[in-house]
């Protein structure tokens, strides 16, 4: 519980409009983008500045109140959920893009900032940042450094932590550190900086960041190859690579995936495929169609049975579209799933989607699969129903197969939604004892009274 | 569970939402409050819990769930196209249910509307009071808050004579031969009080093209303020009186595109057993929205329509009403007649299906949030240059027009038909 002074004092800080405590709007910060993982906290706060947000931690860290950073609460894992209650801390209405540097090609934003407005900002000036999570509708900047977050476009572009040049951070104790800087090049010191990205609010809070952007690619085409088999569609993927070509994304949908896709919206989709992959390629015209050609010519020599290239623009749009819808066609479906992040290297893929396909025969379960195929970063999941305790312990056993053969793979457990709650448990298993300590270490450092989003990563 | 009759209706709807929170960028009223409450995901989220009885229908629930415009805008872009209208409608029923209609709000005008008569009554006695306020421009006017509860606004001036006074039951096409097409013509409230002189219109310029209209006298409110408020037992009573009233035509026309959505909407909100089920879906096949009549129906040659002198060399913009683009699919059909008509320059603007901010009683209650929702259109209306401002509801008609004047634009407002010669 949180003393009445210090709520009185929030209310000083960031205005009464600005502090929810009633209990409806406490639930509604209750969860983000799990199934499973709700926890309410006490009260609400919506700073606007790095003052308020500087002046809020002060009180919080003198009174040992736990402060979960929320953005949009888009994420998968039950970063933004309060588990231990105490102050959610929510960005939404600092969301200002204070400058775009079309010279320097920076941008500098609040950390409410949404990927989508931020994105079409920039295009008015034919700019764009590469990083492209699938929920850009709804995730903020902040969320988007906290768990490093990245797309389909990772193929070519990479992920967050590769265009973030400098970030202002409120410590736990209220005091603010300007890390990284503006430059591309910068080497003052320990690189403290990319310990803040991806740290899933548990370090510090985001208040500002300056941001490295690209110019807009001047075309794109978009290619959907099909496959009956899951592995041979794995190969085409590092064959494309191997052979020079680099688009900017591949993406792997399965045959469950792709049927209810066709379910919800038709659009033509090849039911009966074992698997799809969907390329795009950016850049100038004159390569991007030379590309295409080389990806149809390879892939249908290493084995897809039907390679189109979009006609046009919005053919494109309907392919992603489809890809995109395919996240919902997964929870459309299910009381609980259990979606996994796992991510192996490339030409291992195809070795893990077969043993999804044993551990769902295995188990009896629901497996599907769809993913990020160009960096080896798969979202197998799990359909079960956690109030049937007969069935959700099968689908908690098949996931551990799934999370073992990933890390025998040589894979990592997440590639891009991060630890928070829902993957402590593997943290645990996988991650060097050594290893964890360095963290608790530096997080002793950085927030002595462990008031960051406690309870989260290990 | 069992007693949450209609709560548990629309549960399945309320389980499909698998909170991505993409509607956030999609919600008027979020992009305002930025508060995870005025959005779908949070609102289906709390009903969610009411049907876990984990959280009672408080006074703050009830705002929580009175303050959505029902402009579908998260329904139509929701991947996992969660129907939260109908799962908000739903659950305001049910508050009904339990707390009673002056729960949500103090609906004095929602039993006045119900009864055509009285209704007509009332605004006949705002009639008499419009001559001590300002006149702000042309036909607009700031009418006294007692019978609109809008506050300080400028909202039309309520016609000296109503479009039923005016009417004759049956209006013969105007060339003397029989009739191609009979229909039912429904004017809804808005075109009987305050703009009957585009009801005059459309029943005279479908007269020319050889329809007979006939203007059923007991027709009622469509019944969208009431229902869509939860009060589904008056609904229903509207509901049976509109059916009744044009048992015998093959088509209920209205200009009026809430009136026309709420029309075919019947069987999806208000149907408690099968027999309802069946008339309500029967009558609903039966009602077009006059875009799609004169598109689709009439299949009138577009080319052959002639833009009013007062309009030419202007340049119009089209505004999607919400009950129009997302509730009945209808864009292309109004686009269509207006590209159509020579003289008349189309300017499609950025945002053209974006809600207006009125949403029915929404502007009654949350005033300052639909001026700033406006603004937005505003300033998309600005972007084109437009010399018009065209659209196809009359609710949308009073609310651009309240925002044009308060923007100190120089646009007009029309009813797309009021351009046609
Ligand atoms: C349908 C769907 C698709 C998705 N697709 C992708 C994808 O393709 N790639 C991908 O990487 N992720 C994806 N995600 C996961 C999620 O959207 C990302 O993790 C996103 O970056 C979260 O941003 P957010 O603003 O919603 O953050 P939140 O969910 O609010 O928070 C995420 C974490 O960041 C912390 N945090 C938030 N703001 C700050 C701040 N200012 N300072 C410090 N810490 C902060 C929180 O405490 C929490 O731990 C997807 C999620 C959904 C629902
Ligand atoms: S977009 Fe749909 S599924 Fe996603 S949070 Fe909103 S209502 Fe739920
Ligand atoms: S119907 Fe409109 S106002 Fe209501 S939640 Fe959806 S987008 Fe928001
Ligand atoms: S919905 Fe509005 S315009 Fe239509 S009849 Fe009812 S009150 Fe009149």
């Amino acid at each position: 519980m949180i003393k009445e002074s210090s709520i009185e004092q929030f209310k000083q800080i960031v205005g009464k409009d600005n502090v929810l405590t009633s209990k409806e709007s406490l639930k509604s910060y209750s969860y983000d983008g799990t199934t499973s993982w709700i926890h309410e906290p006490d009260v609400v706060l919506f700073p606007t500045s790095t003052q308020e947000i500087s002046a809020i931690m002060k009180i919080a860290n003198a009174e040992k109140i736990p402060v979960t950073p929320r953005g949009g609460g888009t994420n998968v894992s039950g970063g933004s959920v309060p588990i231990e209650g105490g102050i959610v801390m929510c960005f939404t209405k600092m969301n200002k893009i204070i400058k775009i540097d079309k010279e320097n090609l920076t941008a500098t934003v609040e950390p409410g900032v949404v990927l989508m407005d931020l994105n079409m900002a920039l295009a008015r000036e034919g700019l764009f940042f590469p990083p492209d999570p699938q929920s850009f509708l709804g995730a903020t900047m902040g969320g988007i450094i906290a768990e490093n977050a990245g797309g389909p476009a990772c193929v070519k572009y990479g992920v967050t932590k590769q265009y973030i040049l400098g970030l202002e951070v409120v410590l736990a104790n209220g005091d603010v550190v300007n890390l990284g800087g503006r430059t591309l090049k910068n080497v003052v010191g320990y690189d403290l900086m990319h310990i803040f990205i991806s740290s899933e609010g548990t370090l510090g809070i985001i208040s500002r960041a300056e941001l490295k952007l690209n110019p807009l690619p001047k075309a794109k085409k978009t290619i959907m190859a099909v496959y009956a088999d899951v592995a041979v569609a794995g190969e085409s993927v590092y064959r494309v690579l191997e052979n020079g070509v680099i688009p900017d994304k591949i993406e792997f949908l399965d045959n469950w995936v792709i049927n209810r896709i066709e379910e919800m919206m038709p659009m033509g989709l090849p039911k009966d495929a074992d698997a799809v992959l969907l390329f795009e390629c950016d850049g100038i015209p004159e390569s991007v169609e030379k590309e295409v050609e080389q990806i149809v010519e390879i892939t249908k020599k290493h084995g897809a049975i039907d390679v189109r290239v979009a006609k046009d623009q919005a053919e494109a749009d309907r392919y992603w579209l489809a890809r995109r819808a395919g996240f919902a066609a997964v929870f459309g479906k299910a009381a609980t799933v259990l979606a996994e992040d796992v991510t192996v290297p490339r030409n291992k893929m195809p070795d893990l989607i077969r043993k999804c396909k044993e551990v769902a025969k295995k188990y009896n379960l629901e497996i599907t699969v769809l993913g990020h195929a160009g960096d080896g970063n798969l979202h197998p999941s799990i359909l079960t129903d956690i109030n049937n305790k007969e069935a959700y312990d099968r689908a908690l056993k098949g996931l551990d197969e799934i999370i073992e053969a990933t890390v025998e793979l040589g894979g990592v457990l997440s590639g891009e939604h991060g630890i928070g709650l829902e993957k402590q448990k593997f943290f645990r298993r996988v991650i060097d004892p050594n290893v964890t300590n360095l963290m608790k270490g530096i997080k002793q450092l950085v927030d002595p009274n462990n008031i960051m989003n406690p309870g989260k990563i290990w | 569970m069992d007693n949450l009759k209609e709560l548990s209706k629309i549960q399945q709807y309320a389980a499909q939402c698998m909170k991505c929170g993409f509607c956030s960028f999609f919600c008027p009223v979020y992009q305002e409050e930025r508060t995870e409450t005025s959005v779908a995901r949070g609102k289906n989220y709390l009903v969610r819990e009411i049907l876990a009885g984990r959280q009672e229908f408080t006074k703050e629930m009830a705002d929580i769930i009175g303050k959505c415009l029902l402009c579908k805008r998260c329904v139509v872009n929701c991947p996992s196209k969660t129907q939260i209208d109908r799962v908000v409608v739903g659950a305001r029923a049910e508050m009904v249910n339990k707390k009673g209609l002056g729960f949500i709000k103090d609906f004095a005008f929602r039993k006045v509307m119900a009864d055509r008569k009285k209704f007509g009554r009332y605004v006949k006695l705002a009639q008499k009071f419009q001559w001590m306020l300002p006149k702000t421009e042309g036909k607009i006017r700031h009418l006294p808050d007692f019978i609109k509860g809008l506050g300080k606004r400028n909202i039309p001036e309520i016609a000296d004579r109503f479009l039923r006074d005016m009417v004759k039951e049956v209006n013969k096409p105007q060339d003397g031969k029989a009739p191609v097409m009979k229909i039912g013509f429904f004017s809804g409230c808005a075109m009987d009080f305050v703009a009957p002189e585009t009801g005059l219109k459309i029943i005279d310029f479908l007269t020319k093209k050889g329809v007979e209209v006939v203007y059923p006298q007991d027709q009622n409110c469509c019944g969208a303020a009431i229902y869509f408020s939860g009060d589904f037992e008056t609904g229903r009573k509207l509901a049976e009186e509109n059916i009744k009233a044009f048992e015998k035509f093959d088509y209920v026309v209205t200009g009026c595109g809430t009136c026309s959505s709420t029309l075919k909407d019947y069987a999806k909100y208000l149907s408690e057993n099968e027999d309802q089920q069946k008339r309500y879906d029967a009558f609903a096949k039966k009602v077009k929205d006059l875009t799609e009549f004169v598109v689709d129906v009439m299949k009138i040659n577009l080319e052959e329509l002639k833009l009013k002198k007062e309009f030419e060399g202007k340049t119009a913009t089209w505004h999607d009403p919400c009950h129009l683009v997302r509730y009945q699919n209808i864009k292309d059909q109004p686009r269509a007649i207006l590209k159509a008509l020579k003289g008349l320059k189309f300017a499609e603007m950025p945002n053209a299906d974006m809600c207006c901010g009125m949403g029915g009683s929404f502007s009654v209650y949350h005033y300052d949030l639909t001026k700033k929702i406006a603004d937005k259109k505003m300033a998309g209306i600005k972007a084109t240059n437009a010399d018009i401002v065209v659209t196809a509801c009359p609710g949308c008609i009073i609310n651009l027009q309240d925002n044009v004047i308060r923007s100190k634009m120089p646009q007009k407002v029309y009813h797309f038909l009021e351009l046609v010669e």
